[in-house]
This record gives structure tokens, sequence and C-alpha cells, in this order.
């Protein structure tokens, strides 16, 4: 009975880890800048990876025929999923306060940038 | 019934993954920017992630898992490094 209601909870993770970073994958292409790509990477750490590695977890520790290595599995998928939700967001922030600060990507189309109006210049109301 | 399910599921989800792998990595050789780069390697990286996981379930091998852990800091310090970069103009000590 534990076992399918894990494996039931892990596959519910793995399907909201699937249409999440097919979400993202499309939404890299589509989006038109960078500052608006941030937004597709963020749902493809937090439900495309967090979320899965989890329900791997769970799926993991019901596989009988892996021995006690399926712990070994399940601890080092929480150990990963816990790394990745502390570290994404401090890289994906750092790397988008670099980016403004360098000048390196333009926000286009652009309606205002209170904390830098150089990039903004000549494209007004997109 | 459920373990059926299951495997089709983890078969799907590693095709699935491949696949938005190789769109991400479009976005890596295109990219109007170099942030747009290392965000599409941020990606690909959390994808390897959980394509590890799945592949370490589906084979068998508990080994594989070894390989996780490094990955997902080794991403970190290409962020924090190309984030250095950009700001101060080098590395620095």
């Amino acid at each position: 009975m534990l076992e399918e209601v894990l494996r039931v909870i892990g596959m519910v993770l793995l399907s909201i880890g699937l249409f999440a970073i097919v979400v993202s994958a499309i939404g890299f292409h589509r989006f038109k800048n960078f500052y608006l790509r941030l937004h597709a990477l963020t749902v493809g750490t937090i439900w495309g990876c967090i979320f899965p590695l989890f329900g791997m977890a769970l799926v993991a520790v019901t596989l009988d025929d892996l021995g006690v290595y399926r712990w070994f599995i399940a601890g080092a998928s929480v150990v990963t999923a816990v790394i990745v939700l502390m570290l994404a967001p401090a890289g994906s922030h750092a790397i988008a306060r670099a980016v403004h600060r360098a000048k390196v990507a333009r926000v286009q189309p652009c309606l205002a940038d209170l904390l830098d109006s150089e990039l903004c210049e000549g494209d007004k109301h997109g | 019934m459920i373990e059926t399910i299951m495997w089709i599921l983890m078969v799907v989800s590693v095709i699935v993954y491949t696949v938005s792998a190789v769109l991400f990595s479009v976005v890596v050789f295109r990219g109007p920017t170099v942030g747009d780069q290392v965000l599409a390697i941020d990606a690909i990286t959390y994808v390897t992630l959980v394509l590890i996981v799945l592949f370490s379930i589906l084979f068998k091998e508990p080994i594989l898992m070894v390989v996780a852990i490094p990955l997902a800091l080794w991403v970190y310090a290409l962020d924090i490094y190309v984030s250095k970069y950009l700001e101060k103009g080098d590395l620095g000590a």
C-alpha cells in the first residue's frame, strides 16, 4: 500500500517536471530578451528539476531489486535537489545583476529602466 | 499496473528531457548575448541532473548518482565566474 502511494506521488512530481521543462524550452525561444528568458529558466529549475528529483527519490525507495543502493539513490537525489534549491536562485540573481551592470543585454522593448536609463534610450514604447 | 505505467513514464521522460536539452543547446550556440548562453548552460545542467537520476534507476546503476552533486556545484561556479568577469573585467583572486 505504502509502495503504491510513494510511486504515484513520484510519478505526479515527474509529470509536473515534464510539463515544466517543455514550457521552459519553448520559452527560451519565444521570449525576446535576456531578462524575460530568466523567467523561463526559473520555471525549468524549480518545477523541472527539483520536483522530479524529489519524485525520483520517492520512487527509488520502493525499488526492491536495487538492494541497499536504493537508499543511496534516494539520498543523493534529495541532496542534489536541496543543493539546486539553494544555489540556482543565487546563481541566476548574480548573472542577471552582472549582465545589467555590464550593459551586455538591452531591455527591449523598453518602457522604463529606472536603474540605468542608458539601456532604454531611443526605444520608448517598444 | 502502476509499475508498468511508471517504467513507461520514465522512458517518456528520458525522451522529453533529451529533446528539451537539444532545444536549450540551440540557444547556447545562437543566443544573442553571453548572458543567454550562460542561462542555457544552466538549464542543460539541470536537465542532465534529472537524466542522471532517471538513467541510474532505469539501468540499475547507482554509481551514476556520484556525478550529480559535483555537477550541481559546478554550474553555480560557472554563474559566479561569468558574473564576476562581466562586472569587474577579470576573475581576480
